[in-house]
């Protein structure tokens, strides 16, 4: 017994003796291997399927963009700037700048539709790279192109990606009709007027009388009519099918009008407006009607259907959508009537194209690249730069391989990172006061504020109040809605001191766009510091200017508290909330008998979602000391949502959250759209766009050409798209305020004018501008130390070295294996 | 015997076909995500949903799901999580992992639990009962993801002595595998350990007891042969179903280690398919648990006439 004991420790000494050595490390002098980690692992990388940031982790390595983005030096000459203070758009997967042909396509494609004042910026001409190819030597050319975009488009394969094509600024001409082709869709009589090219209205009667006629009801009336009752009722804010035909709802809107005194062609325009049909899109499209196509064995000719030019055309082309023809066919899988694709999700259905090709992917646990020798990038010569400190040219992409494995603790991912194990280590709250003067901590400032989303859906409000779970004696939700309450709500925080307390890395938030924000990329100018962006804040804030001496001194002097003014908010608030029904004061004490119940909605529980509520309630409860709400304001934690936490928002299911959009530090106009497109907006439920008025006295004129200034009156909604580049027409004058369309004052002042619109619905507080810290390895050093807003730190390609990876080993073990920062 | 085995595994075929036939409705009814007005993604979303047959009456689609199983072994392909891919075949491909470090787990777990209730209950009420009463009680308390990061400060980080994470790929029975597994066993045993410890300390207490020990010992066997061959032989009755539990259990996985190890296992599998709404995913591990449920309890049923003779199942006397 004895012996079989002896000889089974034998054994387990021999295994971790095994176990313990270290085989990992290969190095031979010349293996420099990032390691990094993320929480969750990319799933699936397709660029026509992928659904979340997670899964586009892969790309960076994988992928080119036709042009992409490097930094300014003596390689890469910018006129007037410093090495490193700038960037260069260099040709990529394209061999040169594209070539505008707008005039030409437009008179030999009248398919698609550019229209006739058009002179620029609606056709390019793209010669391709043709030394690109595939990790398997497989030459990419102007057909991998178009079958790819073919593919991507193609209404059976229903890809989710490829809405980004056509659905933005960036709008392949045909591409939504071609992709769509054969869906049923909810489009207003306006848009089919224009989609079929009917004349006006009584022709629209013409063709879809007999059609059900959908409705907002609340957004056009208010109160929502049934033809059969003849009567009146509470509308909900969502178009629904009216219960008439189009004809009935025709001769229904023509009678309003005039019951309110409204003439006929006003009533035209409203029914226009607010009537909507199912419409179903043409069959049998050819993607010959699509604007990507081949004009030679290495050029695709471009035709946008919204004008695109300059840096804002070239940044959307830096991303790409190819795919390998042969490799793509094989994973599509028919399943029922849908069909799927495994192209991408494996190393096995993975292709690669840019610097490294993936070796191997273990599903949740890793993923692993090594150099793609079939890059051109290594040989073309465009892909160096010139060391700011050695003044020596060096390569791009020293980095040999990355590992990158789940780890999804952050208290695991510190003490790996600090035995050497990991490249990065982003810090945690507990973390800055250890950490946040070291030499290797680098910030880095995120594009996003988080707001506080502050339900205003009445509709779903008093649903959740009807409930019978709800004790309207003890709760009370409606009272919200008030906008003398949600002003007191927005004044009852110091946004610096939120950040402080809950995520130190961040810093508190002021507007809705954050300072990252750059409005002109060449010169490094953000939107945050301009005149009209900072005048925003003094409105929206109540700041007089004239008390301070500049506008600046004017601005440093917000934080966003103003206890005072929302203690008298609230006292307003009170009154109107008694007087409405919201809360009662029986005794009157003047003070609330209910208590405003604000959930908090989480998408999981954890440390980060306590703090904020926590620190939401106490300030809370300082603030409304003495008013008629003290102790009678509460934030309480939702169940976790989960992924659904934004619809639960959304639906006015759940009251409050943290919430931000990350979009292209580059453009912050096209932010606006996601506060004024009901596709994107938290609050589409309750704030309807289209029906708030702004004017604004603009500058009409075309860019560069002499100031022509006008009041112009357009909804929100138009504002936006008019300055994301679409033409909206007031008065018969069609006006366009996109990139390229009108002169950038101009455009910053339209962008401020709606940032302050949204900002004074209350619907959301901004509270944190995002942040992060992050410690770099002592084996690396970033090229600038400088964060730069159009390319970082330059990410993969321009991290440099200080060890190998034997050197490193080497090093950790001589440090006993815990690395000091 | 044999016909109350045929018996019950018509019984487990029924209630796995009913339970299968709930879940399978029930899910499908909860409404899809909801989507803002207007959303970009609404239309292809609805559109799938339209392809891929979730529009259909329930029954229908129970039917071709039944069908599709049954004819082809066809389980489905993921739409959420792994878009695209055969929910079998990621099952499969992450079972092992969840299983080998269970299996090591229990095989650790198992000798160290019934000797440490062994040397409890027959030091009982003494120093070295209280304190392994005592420090089972910790363990069984405290819960395994603090064990989990105390083993990865100490061995790994302090004192080097095992990697932070379980290693990549599918070699799991190599020595390097077993090594970064370790940290993953010893979390996931010291609960089982104390399980087992408690269990055996609570039976063989009560037996050592029982006329037949005295009578062992009279007939001249000593205290440590009366306990071995008698002893524990009796409390078994109840470990032994324990042990078959637990073996079950190895299938699934734990979610908060295997998070925090890196374990490529299928512990967060089953709550992820029901955040991200993945339907066949989630009706593939609910016929798959189910099923295991279902053949366990037959399993230790019938264990019970293995262990003590006088149990008789399906005996008509």
């Amino acid at each position: 017994m004895k012996r079989y004991i002896s000889l089974l420790i034998a054994l387990c000494i021999t295994l971790c003796a095994a176990g313990c050595s270290r085989g990992g490390v290969t190095g031979n002098g010349e293996n420099y291997t990032y390691n990094d980690y993320v929480s969750t692992m990319a799933a699936n990388w397709n660029p026509h399927t992928y659904e979340t940031t997670t899964d586009s982790y892969p790309a960076d390595y994988l992928r080119m963009g036709l042009y992409s983005l490097v930094f300014n030096d003596e390689k890469h000459f910018v006129e007037g700037k410093e090495p490193f203070t700038s960037y260069k758009v260099i040709p990529e997967m394209a061999a040169s700048e594209p070539i505008d042909v707008t005039v030409q396509i437009k008179a030999e494609h009248p398919e698609f539709g550019i229209p006739e004042t058009a002179v620029s910026g609606y056709a390019y001409t793209i010669d391709l790279n043709p030394d690109a190819r595939w990790e398997d030597g497989t030459p990419i050319n102007a057909d991998t192109y178009v079958y790819s975009m073919q593919r991507l488009l193609d209404p059976e394969l229903l890809n989710y990606r490829a809405s980004d094509y056509y659905a933005g600024n960036f709008s392949i001409a045909g591409a939504e009709a071609y992709a769509s082709q054969g869906q049923t869709v909810t489009l207003t009589a306006e848009d089919v007027m224009e989609t079929e090219g009917l004349f006006d209205a009584e022709e629209f009667v013409s063709a879809y009388g007999d059609s059900a006629a959908h409705i907002n009801w609340f957004a056009s009336f208010g109160e929502a009519y049934s033809d059969e009752t003849h009567a009146w009722a509470a509308a909900e804010n969502k178009v629904a099918d009216s219960g008439m035909s189009v004809r009935e709802m025709y001769d229904f809107f023509m009678s309003a009008a005039m019951e309110r005194g409204e003439n006929a062609d006003t009533a035209r325009e409203r029914f226009s407006d607010e009537i909507s049909v199912q419409w179903t899109y043409p069959d049998n499209i050819d993607y010959s009607t699509v604007g990507l196509y081949k004009s030679g064995e290495h050029q695709i000719t471009l035709v946008l259907s919204k004008s695109l030019a300059g840096f804002g055309l070239l940044y959307n082309l830096t991303s790409n959508w190819i795919v390998n023809e042969e490799l793509y066919e094989r994973c599509l899988k028919k399943d029922g009537d849908a069909w799927f694709s495994s192209y991408n999700t494996s190393a096995d259905t993975t292709l690669s194209y840019g610097p490294y090709k993936l070796v191997s992917f273990q599903k949740d646990k890793s993923m692993r690249f090594e150099r793609n020798t079939e890059w051109y990038g290594y040989t073309d010569g465009k892909h160096s730069f010139v060391d700011p400190v050695s003044g020596e040219e060096r390569p791009m992409y020293q980095t040999t391989a990355v590992n990158t494995q789940v780890v999804a603790e952050a208290a695991t991912a510190k003490l790996m990172f600090l035995k050497g194990e990991l490249m990065t280590y982003t810090l945690q709250a507990d973390d800055f006061a250890s950490y946040k003067n070291s030499e290797f901590a680098h910030a880095t400032p995120g594009e996003t504020v988080f707001f506080l989303i502050l339900n205003g859906s009445m509709e779903a409000i008093q649903s959740r109040e009807a409930s019978g779970s709800f004790d309207a004696s003890k709760l009370d939700l409606e009272t919200m809605t008030l906008e003398t309450f949600r002003r007191a709500v927005a004044l009852t925080y110091d946004k610096e001191l939120f950040a402080s307390t809950i995520s130190p890395a961040r810093s508190g938030a002021l507007g809705l766009i954050g300072s990252s924000y750059l409005y002109d990329p060449e010169n490094q100018l953000r939107y945050r510091d301009t005149e009209a962006a900072k005048s925003v804040l003094c409105d929206f804030y109540s700041v007089d200017v004239s008390e301070y001496e500049s506008l600046d001194e004017a601005v440093a002097s917000i934080t966003g508290y103003d206890p005072e003014t929302a203690r008298g908010f609230y006292g307003e608030a009170f009154d109107q909330a008694v007087a409405a029904g919201y809360i009662t004061d029986k005794n009157g004490d003047g003070i609330s008998d209910q208590t405003v119940t604000i959930e908090y909605c989480m998408s999981a529980d954890n440390d980060f979602m306590t703090r904020t509520v926590d620190y939401l309630n106490e300030k809370m409860a300082q603030v409304t000391t003495g008013t008629p709400f003290e102790n009678r304001i509460r934030f309480v934690k939702s169940a976790p949502y989960g992924t659904e936490w934004s619809n639960k928002i959304k639906a006015g299911l759940s009251d409050t959250v943290l919430g931000g959009w990350s979009g292209s530090v580059l453009d912050p106009f096209s932010l606006t759209d996601l506060y004024v497109n009901p596709s994107y907006q938290y609050d589409a439920l309750w704030f309807d766009s289209d029906s708030v008025s702004l004017t604004l006295n603009v500058n009409v004129a075309h860019a560069g050409e002499s100031e022509i200034m006008r009041d112009v009156t357009m909804s929100l909604h138009e504002w936006s798209d008019a300055l994301n580049g679409e033409f909206v027409t007031v008065d018969n004058v069609a006006y366009n305020f996109g990139e390229g369309m009108a002169d950038v004052a101009t455009r910053l002042q339209v962008l401020a004018a709606i940032e302050g619109a949204v900002l004074r619905t209350f619907d959301y507080i901004p509270m944190l501008q995002d942040a992060a810290v992050t410690l770099l390895s002592k084996q690396a050093y970033y090229v600038v130390d400088e964060y730069n807003p159009v390319l970082g730190r330059g990410g993969i390609a321009y991290l440099c070295y200080n060890y190998n990876d034997t050197e490193w080993a080497e090093y950790v073990a001589s440090v006993g294996g815990e690395i000091k920062y | 015997m044999i016909k109350y085995v045929i018996q019950r595994l018509f019984l487990m075929l029924l209630t796995l076909f009913i339970i299968t036939g709930m879940c399978f409705v029930l899910v499908r009814m909860l409404p899809p995500a909801e989507l803002p007005p207007g959303d970009i993604h609404t239309q292809v979303i609805e559109a799938r949903r339209e392809a891929q047959g979730y529009n259909k009456p329930y029954l229908v689609q129970f039917g071709i799901f039944l069908k599709n199983v049954l004819t082809k072994w066809d389980w489905g392909v993921s739409d959420k999580l792994y878009m695209g891919q055969e929910v079998s075949a990621i099952f499969a491909s992450k079972l092992p992992a969840t299983m080998i470090v269970n299996l090591y787990s229990i095989l650790l777990s198992i000798p160290i639990g019934i000797l440490l209730g062994i040397i409890a209950a027959t030091n009982k009420n003494n120093f070295i009962d209280h304190t392994i009463s005592t420090a089972t009680m910790v363990c069984i308390s405290v819960p395994s993801f603090v064990y989990a990061f105390l083993i990865q400060y100490f061995l790994s980080y302090k004192w080097g002595l095992l990697p932070f994470l379980v290693k990549s790929g599918t070699d799991y029975f190599s020595p390097e595998m077993f090594v970064s597994m370790l940290p993953v066993i010893l979390s996931l045993s010291l609960g089982v350990i104390a399980s087992f410890t408690r269990t055996t300390r609570a039976e063989l207490t009560e037996v050592l007891t029982s006329d037949f020990m005295l009578l062992a010992r009279t007939k001249g066997l000593t205290r440590t042969q009366a306990t071995m061959r008698h002893g524990l032989k009796n409390c078994m009755v109840v470990v032994l179903p324990a042990i078959f539990g637990n073996f079950i259990g190895i299938m699934s996985g734990s979610f908060i280690i295997e998070k925090i190890f890196a374990v490529p296992g299928v512990g967060s599998l089953y709550i992820n398919s029901i955040n991200g709404r993945d339907y066949p995913m989630f009706i593939m591990l609910t016929v798959f648990y189910t099923a295991i449920g279902l053949a366990a309890s037959i399993v230790v049923d019938i264990s019970y006439g293995f262990v003590d003779p006088r149990i008789r199942i399906g005996s008509k006397k």
